[in-house]
């Protein structure tokens, strides 16, 4: 009799993992934001509409909550940067880094 | 040569019966992601980690490629499987790159023996700039390792 073995291959061209890519930058804040929104929530395309609707106006708000911290983390951290940089006598290269 | 689809490696799955790889989280093997060039020509029959083809060194990608985070395998119904990343994605920094696809691979087992290739479905290109891969939901319907029952004919 013959039994079904164990399957583990993987679809073969279907994209397994995304890549995403940035030139002459880093990721902005609200990239970064949904990325991190991807990852806390995700929403079936069969989930009954109305909670789907619900989870995706969620998720939505989540995204700008997320963005909006992260720029204040970032100009924060240009703060702390700004002050460590005019404290150690680089007045010009302070001031670049608070104008970014 | 070209990249042509994604493959688990049958020599990975060999390997695993014969307990040469380990996915904890804690105490589990180092597994790396390494990018490749459109010159690379990666099947199941793939066995182990080589540097040809790879993209060179560029910000913080060095030869080898990153390492992955291991997340605890883990079962769901009848199908157990593991992921990596759980929270935070691989992304290689101030980079220049342009990959086709890659290669996981455990690089804690001698010999780096291969995982998983993965084809990126056409170049993906960085110009100083990030390089981020995004692993996918760790579930039993998308997590990269899945080891499922087949449905019964």
């Amino acid at each position: 009799m013959l039994t079904p073995g164990l399957g583990m291959d993987v679809p073969r061209h279907k994209p397994l993992v995304m890549v995403e890519t940035t030139n002459n930058r880093g990721f902005t804040p609200d990239e970064i934001a949904q990325h991190c929104v991807n990852k806390i929530i995700s929403v079936s395309d069969n989930a009954h509409p109305a909670i789907r609707d619900q989870a995706r106006a969620f998720s939505s708000q989540i995204q700008k909550v997320l963005a909006s911290h992260m720029q204040e983390a970032v100009r924060n951290d240009r703060i702390t940067v700004y002050n460590a940089l005019k404290d150690a006598g680089h007045p010009q290269l302070a001031e670049l880094i608070r104008r970014l | 040569m070209a990249f042509d689809g994604n493959f688990m490696c049958t020599s990975f799955k060999k390997e695993l019966l014969e307990a040469k790889h380990n996915f904890l989280a804690t105490g589990g093997h180092q597994f790396k992601l390494a990018l490749y060039n459109n010159d690379a020509s990666f099947d199941a029959d793939t066995t182990a980690y080589t540097s040809t083809n790879e993209v060179g060194n560029t910000g913080t990608y060095e030869a080898g490629g990153g390492d992955l985070t291991n997340v605890n395998p883990t079962t769901s119904g009848t199908t157990a499987f593991t992921d990596f990343d759980a929270a935070a994605d691989l992304e290689f920094t101030d980079a220049t790159i342009t990959a086709y696809g890659a290669l996981i691979y455990n690089s804690t087992t001698s010999g780096n023996p291969a995982v998983l290739v993965l084809d990126f479905d056409g170049a993906k290109t960085s110009t100083n700039g990030t390089f981020k891969i995004i692993m996918p939901t760790d579930d039993a319907n998308s997590a990269i390792i899945r080891i499922e029952t087949p449905v019964a004919p």
